[in-house]
């Protein structure tokens, strides 16, 4: 514990001095910048601007690093608030109810909450790292492919309460996203599925053309031509900050935000992503006003929000107390580490104290700086909302091409965007949900893949799915959930599903 | 009587049906041991059956008659607006694509004014290059003598 | 939107005008250069790439710009370089599965997305032996424990690989097809979700560069048994190659090397090799390798076409002995 906090000292030493101060400053405004557009979360964003800091020596560029990370998730995060376009998967679920809120004036009180919230979690979530992270990471490793598959069934049953409308198309959308993420290269056997000679759908389609194309471009599609166009909203600087009950209302939803998405951030692999799914599915259920979910509800935007934020910040326990690449960002992270000549791996705290923990102090500083520098940023940004829609939507369509282009460098992810915008179209004037599709691109890819290696390790034993201890237990609990589904059914009554439906019938559809 | 709900399970109806039938190159494998064909065969099932209940109990949706297309031109346009800027990006390069993409959607589309148009198609388009390919060294594609 | 139409009719006439008005003889290189790297940004492949492509800039006094083009193993990468104009403005920077994709692609009886011969040659920057590693809570001391065992127990003991017909996979199939022994394949998306599993002891053995493993043989977690490099790894002495183990057989490399399009004239790939062979010295390009732990292996011209050639000759009939994943 003191030797912990003199670490720290240490850490801090390094990450406040000025020039290395000014490099989280750089970072966090090209993070903000480039996170900004369309399509470009924290994982593109980090990739695209690697090289940039090549030149620099490795603190300042491990810093900057930290810091565009940070700015790029919460450059996200104002997309999918002002203009319903996710910067990333995990940003999904904010499109939803921070953009209602925008579209009810509450744009600046939807980005200042998702900034205090990334924020909180940033930070609690960079304390757990320093406290934790050697016991969490033994504990990380021991998720193996049964754990994973477990683990991502019981993410597959909170899609039952995603929705707010009927369960049954709420599933058959997720079946819907799960047979998308069949697409490519079976990784199991090498035969390529449903490519067409394709080889750009060898690597499957993305989830980003995916998720920009079903919600930002279909919104266009079907918003830019309305007879009377969105209003002009002309944000007043009151109005900017959130009121006294929605910090109550976000308060909670923030705290458990974080620790959920830690939790699920420490296992390896790419699930982190679903943990803004969970929160969101969490906050409806336990929230005492459903019904305002999807129509603006501040809780639909606390929670995903810092649970992203926590999530992503544990994937790096793994990392940094192992030197294991555990999930796509680590990797980007330890690469340019290696860039810089330092070896990550079990012994980089003890052989480089000066870096591991300048990191780690870094992240505080990153998280600080995001905050003094965003909190102003809200009343730029909501001035967005000025601008006419004529002219603002092919501006962001311009950038939807850009932001999808660069990531992959390929075409044709582009027009997986522009087919999945028609496909969002359609299904928004069928009155579909589309966020379940989305989840479903994830996790098939995902499921799939665990389910087969397990499979392969145990030799076509089923058992080894039940048997271990961590996936016993996740499946069980999957169980317990799926049973309580299932009661609403059985009870009769009206359930909260039941209420919002007639909640929701006197109002006109959006 | 046609409700959206009936539409929209008739096709996942097929599109499941589809899947099944375009699976059959693939080999299944076993139960102990899935061949590729194993996960979209069991999910195109599980859709067969969402769509097919859907379209059984989609009675008391929405009547098809009642959405509203009134916006088709308008996304139609843009659509293909958006198609031409993908088949031309790697063609034309960035910026002109850009340019152009911009310039028809505000000056044909949306009917502003030559001026302004030309102006803000020309700004974005010259504004987002240097910023993303000359500043942060994100490599954009160049078209005909350099564009 | 009949304007629309003929805004697209003129725009591909203008493009048809330029495309086909054929470029005067001008000196090499006249224009920034691309250097495909069909990996993403951070893996071995790109890390690589930027120190070359850096130090090949001031050989040829004209910019070397990388561009990541990603997808299906690097397919879509080699395979937009196979077909890109052969002016020697577009290279390809590839590491050893170039020759694995052809065939595995030729095994399941699809148009192969490119061949190996669409290429030319030009030069070989590194080529790192793997080595095979087990958790060193597992009983083996040495190779020749493992491979009794295996035999003993066929198909029991699991390996970790970076995806199937990968690189790791390959390696491994080499030495048990070498040794005659079966083992059980867990394939995982990508080398590092590899090495967290054998980490976390959810397979047994694992083959990898040297340098990726090395910090996790120090701390204790990991056991390296031997080699497949011709010559033993500078950082382990004592890890003798599947050579000198009597395994001839299992000899593999993940290298890294620079490829033009077949009909890229002579002359400009005679620029490339030399800038390429001047960039190697150069004591940037040096630090930086060494600091990503990769040794540094030039080859170059005929050395390096003959150095290719055998290697694909190894690999290819490396995946017919896999053959396609058994699912029945």
């Amino acid at each position: 514990m003191v030797e912990t906090l003199q670490n720290l000292a240490l850490g801090f030493s390094v990450a406040l001095t000025p020039g290395v101060i000014f490099y989280a400053f750089v970072g966090c405004v090209v993070g903000t910048l480039v996170g900004v557009l369309p399509g470009i979360g924290p994982l593109a964003g980090i990739s695209l601007l690697l090289p940039a800091t090549f030149g620099l020596d490795a603190t300042r560029a491990i810093v900057m690093l930290a810091g565009i990370y940070y700015g790029a998730m919460y450059g996200g995060s104002t997309t999918s608030i002002l203009m319903r376009i996710p910067g990333e998967a995990a940003s999904v679920m904010t499109c939803i109810d921070g953009y209602a809120m925008a579209r009810k004036g509450r744009a600046g009180a939807a980005l200042a909450i998702a900034a205090v919230g990334s924020y909180v979690a940033g930070t609690v979530s960079v304390v757990a790292l320093m406290f934790l992270a050697p016991p969490l990471a033994a504990f990380a490793l021991r998720f193996g492919p049964p754990e994973y598959f477990a683990l991502l069934v019981l993410g597959l049953l909170v899609l039952a309460y995603m929705s707010g409308g009927s369960m049954l198309k709420a599933l058959a959308m997720a079946a819907l996203g799960l047979l998308l993420g069949m697409i490519g290269i079976d990784q199991m056997t090498g035969y390529f599925r449903f490519a067409y000679g394709v080889v750009e759908l060898g690597d499957g389609i993305g989830v980003v053309p995916v998720a920009v194309g079903l919600f930002g471009l279909a919104e266009i599609l079907a918003t830019a031509g309305l007879a009377t166009p969105p209003a002009v909203i002309k944000p007043k600087l009151r109005e900017l900050l959130p009121s006294r009950q929605e910090w109550r209302q976000s308060a909670w939803p923030i705290g458990r935000g974080t620790v959920l998405g830690f939790l699920i951030g420490i296992v390896p692999g790419s699930a982190h992503i679903i943990s803004s799914f969970v929160s969101y599915a969490i906050e409806r259920r336990l929230s005492k006003h459903p019904e305002e979910f999807g129509r603006g509800a501040v809780a639909g935007v606390a929670g995903p929000e810092s649970a992203n934020n926590s999530a992503t910040s544990g994937a790096f326990v793994p990392m940094l107390a192992l030197g294991v690449p555990s999930g796509p960002i680590p990797a980007v992270m330890l690469a340019a580490m290696m860039v810089h000549g330092v070896s990550p791996g079990p012994l980089l705290i003890k052989q480089q104290p000066e870096l591991f923990w300048g990191f780690i102090a870094s992240m505080y500083v990153g998280n600080v700086v995001l905050l003094i520098l965003n909190l102003p940023l809200v009343g730029v940004f909501v001035n967005l909302l000025r601008v006419p829609y004529p002219v603002l939507y092919p501006s962001i369509l311009v950038f939807c091409v850009l932001g999808v282009y660069a990531v992959n460098g390929s075409v044709v992810d582009v027009w997986i965007m522009l087919a999945m915008g028609a496909l969002g179209y359609v299904l928004r004037k069928l009155d579909f949900e589309t966020a379940p599709i989305v989840l479903g691109v994830i996790l098939a890819p995902m499921i799939e893949m665990a389910f087969r290696q397990s499979l392969a390790m145990s030799d076509g034993q089923y058992a080894i799915l039940v048997t271990r201890p961590i996936a016993g237990t996740l499946l069980a609990v999957g169980g317990v959930l799926a049973l309580l589904g299932l009661k609403p059914l059985v009870a009769r009554g009206l359930d909260w599903r039941a209420r919002l439906a007639l909640a929701g019938k006197g109002e006109e559809r959006l | 009587m046609l409700t959206t709900d009936r539409v929209a399970g008739a096709a996942l109806t097929l599109l499941a049906l589809g899947v099944v039938w375009e699976s059959r190159k693939l080999p299944l494998g076993s139960l102990s041991r899935p061949g590729p064909a194993y996960m979209p065969v069991v999910l195109a099932a599980v859709l067969l059956v969402f769509g097919v209940a859907l379209a059984a109990t989609g009675g008391r949706a929405m009547k098809l008659a009642a959405v509203s297309f009134a916006e088709w031109r308008h996304a139609v346009a843009i659509f293909a607006v958006c198609a031409f800027a993908a088949f031309a990006l790697e063609r034309l390069g960035y910026r002109a694509t850009v340019a152009v993409t911009l310039a028809f959607m505000l000056g044909v589309v949306e009917k502003r004014g030559v001026v302004f148009t030309a102006a803000f198609a020309l700004a974005l388009a010259i504004g987002s290059f240097l910023l993303f390919d000359t500043v942060l060294r994100v490599p954009l594609p160049r078209g005909p003598f350099g564009l | 939107m009949r304007s629309a139409g003929r805004l697209g009719l003129a725009a591909l006439t203008a493009l048809a005008v330029l495309s086909t008005g054929a470029r005067a003889q001008e000196p090499y290189p006249a224009r920034p250069i691309t250097l495909v790297v069909p990996f993403p940004p951070g893996g071995v492949a790109d890390l690589t790439a930027r120190p070359v492509a850096a130090a090949m800039e001031k050989v040829l006094k004209s910019p070397v710009g990388v561009v990541n083009k990603t997808g299906a193993a690097g397919a879509v990468g080699m395979q937009f370089v196979a077909t890109s104009k052969p002016d020697g403005y577009t290279l390809l920077l590839a590491l050893s599965s170039i020759s694995i994709i052809p065939e595995a692609d030729k095994l399941f009886g699809r148009p192969p997305a490119f061949t190996v011969d669409q290429f030319a040659p030009i030069a070989l920057i590194s080529a790192d032996p793997t080595i095979l590693v087990v958790s060193a809570d597992k009983p083996w001391r040495t190779a020749k424990d493992f491979i009794e065992d295996a035999t003993r127990r066929p198909g029991q003991i699991a390996f970790s690989s970076s995806g199937v017909y990968g690189t790791l996979h390959m390696a491994m199939e080499l030495f048990s097809h070498a040794a005659g022994i079966r083992l059980r394949h867990v394939p995982y998306a990508g080398a590092g979700p590899a090495l967290t599993a054998i980490l976390g002891g959810h397979v047994d053995a694992l083959a990898s560069g040297p340098a990726v493993v090395l910090p996790h043989i120090k701390s204790g977690k990991l056991r390296p048994l031997a080699g497949w490099g011709a010559a033993r790894v500078a950082a382990l002495p004592d890890v003798p190659t599947f050579k000198e183990l009597g395994y001839p057989g299992a000899e593999f490399y993940i290298w890294a090397g620079l490829f033009a399009p077949r009909d890229t004239p002579p002359p400009a790939l005679a620029t490339l090799r030399a800038s390429v062979s001047a960039a190697v010295g150069d004591p940037d390009f040096r630090a930086a390798m060494d600091k990503l732990e990769t040794p540094v292996a030039f080859k170059q011209g005929e050395e390096f076409r003959k150095f290719f050639e055998a290697d694909a000759k190894r690999l290819a009939e490396g995946v017919r002995q896999v053959g396609r994943v058994q699912t029945q």
